[in-house]
């Protein structure tokens, strides 16, 4: 196995966020990252697709996230959206949101699910994003930013998403959420806050690294890839 | 005071990092918030446990040193460093060692620190 390939799917650039996609990709780059998403909020979106830099070491990926109350409208923004964008990210935060995102499986990530009291998340919920396949976006911008006891509420709210990720077997993402240059972190310090946080270091692991390699190699699919549900039957006549 | 046997004394790590941030940042307010964002994410006790001492920091770039057990906790808790004095800034580990000469020899000398270009 050589080195592990580390991703970041969700970064906010101009006008979302503060600074320049180049920037943004020049540091990820600087970090060893091999890829970034970049995934502006839909309300916050340019008037048209920006060009994105392309490097032979760092992809960029073209992603968005929808903020969305209405599940309804939610549904019909990831039709409109889901064939141009390479990730789909539904920025959660509300009960009916969250349900209607896992129960989407043309959705990849639900990010920071937690609303006030409640983590977000129960088994009913995890099971369907199992089911779905869509991952549970962890963000570390509020775990930097924060201290005291806001830090201490995402952080048991942290666990209880992760207890119940781990129990159905629902994919996770951890990703920076920055809004800014010194947003971002390198891969090494991801990890480790995340060992820190609770992950184990196999979990944050593929949280960085395969499960964003399969949400990539499901939504552009190359030649020979299989697609769910369809089964190849070798040998034998057919027709 | 005798100095303790080599083979007494407690081992370390050594990590070289380099600091980029939006303005020059004096060593003093490093120590001070690199102290505080470590007690605030371990607790006051594993902070302690950590053993954490910034050695040199000279023109954005130094050597932070902790207990060899402790090496995630102190990267975790320099991790979520966002400001110093008010300016933003990240810091950036380039690698650990076990004695000084080598993480500066292997880390910071050729080092350039990276700088945002600014739009």
């Amino acid at each position: 196995m050589g080195k592990p390939k580390f991703y970041d799917f969700c970064v906010h650039a101009v006008p979302d966020g503060e600074n320049t996609i180049e920037q943004l990709t020049a540091l990820a780059r600087y970090f060893g990252y091999s890829g970034i998403a970049l995934a502006n909020h839909s309300d916050k979106l340019p008037q048209s697709w920006p060009e994105l830099p392309s490097t032979d070491e760092v992809e960029v990926f073209r992603g968005i996230e929808l903020v969305e109350e209405n599940p309804s409208k939610l549904h019909g923004l990831i039709g409109k959206f889901r064939k141009s964008v390479d990730v789909l990210i539904v920025h959660g935060g509300s009960e009916a949101v969250n349900r209607a995102a896992l129960e989407n499986p043309r959705v990849d990530i639900l990010n920071h699910p937690a609303f006030d009291k409640s983590s977000g998340l129960n088994q009913v919920l995890a099971k369907a994003a199992a089911e779905n396949d869509v991952a549970i976006g962890l963000t570390l911008r509020p775990l930097l930013h924060s201290r005291g006891p806001r830090r201490v509420h995402l952080l048991s709210d942290l666990r209880a998403n992760l207890d119940l990720a781990r129990k159905y077997d629902v994919p996770l993402v951890l990703s920076s959420d920055a809004i800014s240059c010194f947003d971002l972190r390198s891969p090494m310090e991801v990890l480790a806050l995340a060992e820190i946080c609770g992950l184990e270091e196999q979990e944050a692991l593929e949280a960085m690294t395969t499960v964003p390699e399969r949400i990539i190699s499901r939504n552009s699919p190359g030649p020979g890839y299989i697609r769910e549900g369809i089964e190849v039957l070798e040998g034998g006549d057919y027709f | 005071m005798k100095r303790l046997l080599p083979s007494l004394r407690a081992k370390k790590r050594y990590l070289a990092f380099e600091l980029i941030s939006e303005g020059p940042v004096s060593r003093s307010e490093l120590v001070k918030e690199v102290m505080f964002s470590a007690s605030s994410l371990l607790g006051d006790v594993t902070a302690s446990e950590c053993d954490i001492r910034v050695l040199g920091f000279e023109d954005s770039k130094g050597i932070i040193q902790c207990s060899h057990t402790k090496v995630k906790e102190t990267r975790a808790s320099l991790a979520t460093l966002t400001r110093i004095n008010g300016k933003r800034a990240t810091l950036h580990i380039l690698g650990t060692s076990g004695t000084v000469k080598r993480a500066t020899e292997k880390f910071l000398q050729n080092h350039m620190v990276f700088e945002l270009k600014s739009k």
